[in-house]
């Protein structure tokens, strides 16, 4: 599936045709839409995203008015849709044809735009079969949305399953293959142990010599993935061990606990940076008991000396017609979100590529905190932090309730990647 | 004046100029600190340093500042001159040691540690720092190396055992890190609760040897710590043999024992299980043993009421008894409260009634009313109701009022019920007593009849705890009503009281029969239940289903968000709670 081929005409030709085919209603006196607002007036901003999933499964065209009162949802009026919402406590609004209209006009002439979703994408998330000893914002919240997803690990990605799926989500993994360098603070813990004796076993069994090579080849076919027009979210430590795994063909980075011998202490300076997809030059991190990969991560939680306290990030605003990806991505009903700490909690400017692009900050700070990119023919989306409701998890917390924070921003965010890829193909405008 | 005096008193007046002249720099540093502007802090810090470079406050106002902003090596040159201008070692060397950890090599740090070593010959503190320094960076191989190389030097194996002990555990060393612990808590004795939280979350397989550890220690110690972990690790009574195994002679510690060990039961997460209430009835008891006239007095009934609580009605009687029935007599309220209690929950209320007699001359009479309602309600339980009656019958009070209601509908009475429990509110007694006597009120307003007598016997059956007995009243007494008027609420009742015993097929059948269009207050709680029911014993696809049907029927039913929480642990969209 080639994902780039997508965006801004459809979106701009809907925006202009006041009733087209979705005005199946029309002329009958009832409401003929269904408006799914996500401004305040949303009393559970997670399953709204999805009652907007399950009428794109039902093959129901759904249109994200974006920047419309907070990026809201426009369907026409189904009973499905309508019982979906009753069951699951979400607001909607009955417009007639005329208020659409008027909605549609004021979308014409603000920053704003109505892009068409047309196709629930196919969403896989790569977890370890057992159940590690943290929680996963993402699976939480599909979980709570309501969006169906397949769980992939290590063999499924290197025996080609990835193309069967449209989106791929990356938590907490360690592609460095250093079990997120816990191995000396948490010795003895029987969950780490179980984590080695898992990822040692299924390195062997796919005929690698030790699992920081293992993970290095799994990294380099999720890369291939977004190559060949994938969609690609990541969170928390996943976003930069990804990019340090890519990096480092034929450099020996994982520390002596992990693939026998320690890590080459030129290492930075013999990353193939070419290779990474978000970031450069980061400065690595050189002790084995330091839980921290690089001066990528601006935050540096785990490293006494050096961490920083959490203030709040700030969204960017773009032009919705002229940059509907990077609009969908930061649609919320608040633009100043509290950070949270996770193991890559930042992403240090100096680090981030020239091509990226900035989706959020912490102004005047050194670190950004969600980015996004292309790569090939697919896009990738990197979050920093763990829980976007548990600004400081710690191992063996509680997985978060996300029915107490139904109105999460940080959570939006990741349920707006995943509607996202459903958004209409158009071909780019050069 | 001679010139020496008048030179000692220019250069004292020079000196306390000085010193004045820091004191607002030094403010506005610990004021920019606070704001969190550290660079400006910093810079603020520096300047009072430069005036009197062994200025501790401002040194370690430096530290404070210039560590958040990744500037740890800017404090090298400013330590060594607070060192050299005559700073405590245990300030100058500390921050200097502190920074060569930071930034190495590892050399300089090793000679700053003998450099101060050398100043304070047997001392600790330079080692302490050193581990210390080493465990903040995460590095145990070396906080480890360093404690030998102190132990080494001040020729005591038991030297920095708290840094020994937490190195140990956090390598998962846990028997050497209970041996480190154990020399911590004979140096002094407040490491104890350090090391109970270190060693409290020790994993389930390597306790037995920490407990082995812990009782070969001869001093007793052990044995105290190990009952108090093994009261933590879930066997309280066997928590409390340890203890009580290893108290002193002297009663005073021996209470002073006891009692930590009662701070800590109440602490622990079980405190409500029926074997903490136990080992806390055991060691309320040892005090009493140990304490004479009222407090032995006061300390037996609370451990009666322990006892009570966890069911040891046994023991909660020996208790009652070693404290005498005349004992009431001066006896506290609360005493005499628990001893009202222990015996209503043997069903003793004419025993309950004459030890609350004895004492009324001695009681509060907001207290001596407050038991005479329990002990109403005593008798009310057992059946006897013109009894209850009578002990009310001068109590006026809303608390009274709602005894009184609860008496009534025992009896059959529903109209006398429902006007006193309505004259109760909503806010007399506990939240818990008062919702469930808007519960009551809700099934009493539906029933049309003045009297039902099935009804009242059914309550009453339930009230003696024949529960079996209650559900087939409750079924008879709906058997003869209309599902709109108490038919399908008291149906509902019987399937509540069929879940609570575990009969889930019963209880099914019960909600369902309850679930009736005639009754559209009822069915929107009897189809929350089913569907709870069903979550429970994995029938999730007939919970969905049932759930959904109960929102999108009754979608203006108060019940309506409990339902979705419910929907949403059937789907597993939440975790189970």
């Amino acid at each position: 599936m080639k994902r780039r081929d997508f965006v801004r005409a459809a979106a701009g030709a809907a925006a202009l045709a006041p009733l087209g085919r979705f005005a199946r209603l029309a002329g009958t006196g009832a409401a003929a839409w269904l408006l799914v607002p996500m401004d305040d007036a949303q009393s559970d901003h997670l399953k709204a995203y999805g009652l907007a999933y399950r009428a794109l499964e039902r093959g129901v065209r759904v249109e994200w008015l974006i920047n419309y009162r907070g990026g809201s949802f426009l369907l026409p009026a189904e009973s499905a849709a309508a019982r979906d919402a009753a069951l699951n406590g979400i607001s909607t609004e009955s417009p007639d044809d005329g208020r659409v209209t008027r909605i549609r006009g004021e979308i014409q002439q603000g920053n704003m735009d109505a892009v068409p979703l047309e196709k629930a994408p196919k969403v896989a998330v790569y977890a370890p079969p057992n159940a590690a000893p943290w929680d996963d914002a993402v699976t939480m919240a599909l979980d709570y949305a309501g969006v169906k997803y397949d769980k992939v690990w290590d063999p499924e990605v290197m025996g080609g399953k990835l193309s069967t799926f449209d989106w791929l989500h990356l938590h907490h993994e360690d592609f460095t293959g250093q079990y997120s360098k816990f191995v000396l603070n948490y010795a003895g813990a029987p969950w780490l142990a179980e984590m080695i004796q898992r990822n040692t076993a299924t390195a062997r069994q796919l005929g690698f010599a030790n699992v920081p090579a293992e993970k290095r080849a799994v990294a380099q076919r999720i890369s291939a993935f977004v190559e060949r027009g994938g969609f690609l979210f990541a969170m928390c430590t996943a976003t930069e061990t990804l990019d340090l795994a890519l990096a480092s063909e034929g450099v020996d980075i994982a520390a002596a606990y992990a693939d026998g011998t320690p890590m080459d202490p030129d290492a930075a300076a013999k990353m193939h940076w070419d290779r990474a997809l978000a970031f450069q030059h980061a400065q690595l991190e050189l002790s084995p008991t330091t839980p921290s990969y690089s001066d990528i991560d601006g935050h540096q939680v785990n490293a006494p000396d050096r961490r920083q306290p959490l203030g709040s990030f700030t969204l960017f605003g773009f032009s919705a017609k002229i940059d509907p990806v990077a609009s969908m991505l930061v649609q919320n009903h608040r633009q100043v979100i509290p950070d949270f700490y996770g193991l890559t909690t930042s992403f240090t400017r100096h680090t981030l590529k020239p091509a990226v692009t900035v989706l959020a900050d912490e102004p005047g700070a050194p670190w950004t905190k969600y980015i996004h990119g292309e790569h090939g023919q697919g896009t990738w989306t990197f979050f920093g932090g763990h829980d976007p409701e548990d600004p400081q998890h710690q191992i063996g917390d509680a997985p978060t309730d996300l029915s107490l924070h139904p109105h999460s921003p940080g959570y939006r965010l990741i349920l707006n990647n995943v509607l996202f890829p459903a958004a209409k193909k158009k071909e780019l405008k050069t | 004046m001679s010139r020496v005096l008048r030179l000692l008193s220019i250069l004292l007046l020079a000196g306390a100029g000085a010193a004045r002249a820091q004191q607002p720099a030094l403010a506005r540093a610990l004021d920019l600190e606070r704001q969190g502007n550290f660079a400006a802090a910093a810079e603020a810090f520096r300047s009072v340093l430069a005036v009197h470079a062994g200025d501790p406050a401002a040194l370690l106002g430096l530290e404070r500042a210039l560590v958040p902003l990744n500037r740890t090596g800017e404090l090298l040159a400013p330590a060594r001159a607070a060192i050299a201008a005559g700073a405590p070692p245990a300030v100058g060397y500390a921050v200097l040691i502190r920074v060569w950890s930071a930034i190495g090599p590892a050399d300089s740090l090793r000679g700053a540690v003998d450099r101060w070593a050398a100043l304070a010959p047997g001392d600790e503190a330079p080692y302490r720092e050193w581990v210390g320094a080493s465990i903040g960076r995460g590095d145990r191989a070396a906080a480890q190396a360093a404690i030998a190389v102190a132990r080494r030097r001040l020729g005591r194996a038991d030297a920095l055992a708290p840094e020994a002990a937490q190195t140990a555990v956090a390598d998962g060393s846990w028997t050497l890190g209970t041996t480190e612990w154990l020399a911590a808590i004979r140096q002094m004795s407040g490491f104890r609760f350090a090391a109970l939280a270190m060693l409290s979350p020790a994993p389930e397989r390597v306790r037995p040897d920490i407990l082995r550890q812990l009782e070969q220690d001869g001093a007793g110690e052990g044995r105290r710590l190990a009952g108090t972990l093994v009261a933590r690790w879930g066997d309280p009574v066997g928590g409390f043999r340890l203890i009580a195994s290893s108290l002193p002679a002297e009663n005073g510690d021996a209470i002073e024992r006891l009692n930590q060990f009662l701070e800590a039961l109440q602490l622990s997460p079980a405190a409500a299980a029926t074997a903490a209430r136990q080992a806390r009835g055991m060691a309320l008891e040892a005090i009493a043993v140990r304490t004479s006239a009222g407090a032995a007095t006061r300390a037996r009934m609370l451990a009666a009421q322990a006892y009570a609580d966890a069911g040891d009605t046994e023991s909660a009687r020996r208790m009652l008894d070693g404290a005498g029935p005349g004992r009431e007599d001066g006896a506290p309220a609360s005493a005499v409260g628990t001893a009202v209690s222990v015996l209503l929950g043997e069903g003793r209320a004419d025993e309950a009634e004459r030890r609350l007699q004895a004492a009324r001359a001695t009681l509060p009479p907001e207290e001596y009313a407050v038991l005479a309602r329990r002990v109403a309600w005593g008798w009310a339980r057992r059946g006897e109701l013109a009894r209850a009656r009578s002990l009310l019958a001068a109590d006026s009070t809303v608390e009274g009022l709602a005894v009184a209601g609860r008496v009534a509908l025992l009896g059959g009475d529903i109209r006398g019920a429902t006007e006193r429990l309505r004259a109760a509110g909503p806010y007399t007694g506990t939240r818990e007593e008062a919702a469930a006597r808007a519960a009551l009120l809700a099934l009493l307003q539906r029933i049309e009849a003045d009297s039902a007598p099935a009804i009242g016997a059914a309550f009453l059956a339930l009230e003696k705890g024949d529960s079996a007995a209650a559900v087939t009243a409750f079924v008879g007494a709906a058997d003869k009503l209309p599902p709109e008027k108490g038919g399908a609420e008291l149906r509902l009742l019987a399937g509540r009281i069929e879940l609570a015993r575990g009969r889930f097929p019963d209880a099914e059948r019960l909600f369902k029969a309850a679930d009736l269009e005639q009754a559209p207050a009822t069915a929107p709680a009897a189809e929350l239940e089913l569907g709870r029911l069903l979550v429970s014993l994995g029938r999730r696809d007939e919970a969905v289903a049932t759930l959904e049907h109960m929102i999108l029927t009754y979608s203006t039913s108060a019940l309506v968000p409990q339902a979705r929480r419910a929907l949403d642990e059937a789907r597993g969209a939440v975790p189970r709670t």
